[in-house]
């Protein structure tokens, strides 16, 4: 249990890794755009543990990278295909950066060979997780500075004017990068990058 | 000015792919810790964006119409890009996460999402590519100086990096009133 309490809080893969940055700045403005990524991002980060698992000890060490890269990718373009197919204005909102989720799914898997098949799950739900809950808290509080709104419902109406900044991609940078900071400072864990 | 060096333009300052797109975030994190290392990854996405752009141009013809297939289309061919890059440069930043450069697919994405065609691949390639790597290479000078600066500990990193690489954006922001 312990490699899944560490994915959620201590080693979250955002706040503290450092993971998943581009979707987290580019594209969680808004609350339900922020949870839309973090479960599709756990969905693949789960099911790409449980295959990689499973094929990886009947492959030659050179051809299990590329394997990892092509569970990644088909698993995405499928999520991508249910998610345009059941809403496609979600997919509107997600855009260009929908696929990033890929590259960050692949950066959190180890190759180590000694874990059981438990331990990888329990990693992958925890780190899937920790996504969830740090893109989720992302888009909430650019979405009420942004927007004055949370999930759409407007909460600051003509007491505050919505500060636009925290929408673009420069301010979203200021807010992760503060959030990152605060992480850190709770976690204890310094202000390095833990690659 | 031609249509080509206006793209050029737009691409490497209102629309730098880094600090106005957020792409390219885990690269402006990761490889600045020096100049030299982010020079040597800012020319390898350099060489993989001119790879992915050429691959594009050539197959411009048959890019799936289907959503999905097309999205699959541009994921593959970031990463063949990514992948011949080093080997063009002779430079390698790290052997397993150059496969997943986050710029390169961003950019073969962003070129299906606007519909850039034709020998407009490179350009558009050329000018993300070089704002590419002039942020880069701003971010990792700025980077060494601020190791010598009394910033709070939870701050060092990433944080900081993230905040300087947002208030850069800002002041390219101005640019495009």
């Amino acid at each position: 249990m312990k490699v899944l309490w560490e994915g959620l809080f201590k080693k979250n893969p955002v706040l503290v890794l450092a993971m998943g940055l581009v979707p987290a700045v580019a594209i969680t403005t808004t609350a339900l755009n922020g949870l839309v990524l973090g479960i599709s991002i756990a969905a693949v980060l789960i099911a790409a543990s449980m295959i990689t698992f499973v094929l990886e000890p009947h492959l030659p060490t050179t051809a299990r990278i590329p394997m990892r890269v092509l569970v990644i990718i088909a698993l995405v373009l499928a999520l991508y295909g249910l998610i345009l197919h059941t809403n496609p204005g979600l997919v509107a909102g997600l855009g260009v950066f929908f696929p990033f989720m890929a590259a960050d799914a692949f950066r959190l898997q180890h190759p180590e060979d000694e874990r059981t098949f438990r331990q990888v799950i329990l990693e992958a739900v925890g780190q899937g997780l920790g996504f969830i809950w740090a893109l989720l808290l992302i888009g909430i509080i650019r979405e009420f500075l942004g927007f004055g709104a949370i999930f759409g419902k407007e909460i600051l109406t003509g007491v505050l004017r919505p500060f636009s900044l925290a929408n673009r991609v420069p301010g979203g940078m200021i807010i992760v990068g503060l959030l990152l900071a605060l992480a850190r400072q709770l976690t204890k864990q310094g202000g390095e990058i833990h690659d | 000015m031609t249509d080509g060096l206006d793209i050029l333009v737009e691409t490497l300052i209102t629309g730098n792919l880094v600090l106005i797109q957020g792409l390219g975030l885990y690269a402006l994190t990761r490889y600045t810790k020096s100049v030299k290392l982010a020079a040597v990854s800012g020319l390898n996405t350099v060489a993989g964006m001119l790879v992915g752009a050429a691959i594009l141009w050539l197959l411009g013809d048959i890019v799936p119409t289907s959503p999905t297939s097309e999205l699959g289309f541009y994921v593959i061919v970031g990463y063949v890009g990514a992948v011949v890059a080093p080997y063009l440069t002779r430079q390698e930043v790290s052997r397993e996460y150059h496969v997943v450069d986050t710029a390169l697919i961003g950019l073969l994405l962003l070129l299906s999402n606007k519909g850039v065609m034709g020998v407009d691949n490179f350009w558009v390639a050329l000018g993300a590519s070089a704002g590419y790597f002039l942020v880069l290479l701003t971010v990792a000078t700025i980077r060494e100086r601020l190791e010598l600066a009394p910033i709070p500990n939870a701050l060092r990193g990433a944080p900081i990096i993230l905040i300087t690489a947002g208030l850069l954006g800002i002041a390219l922001l101005g640019f495009r009133l």
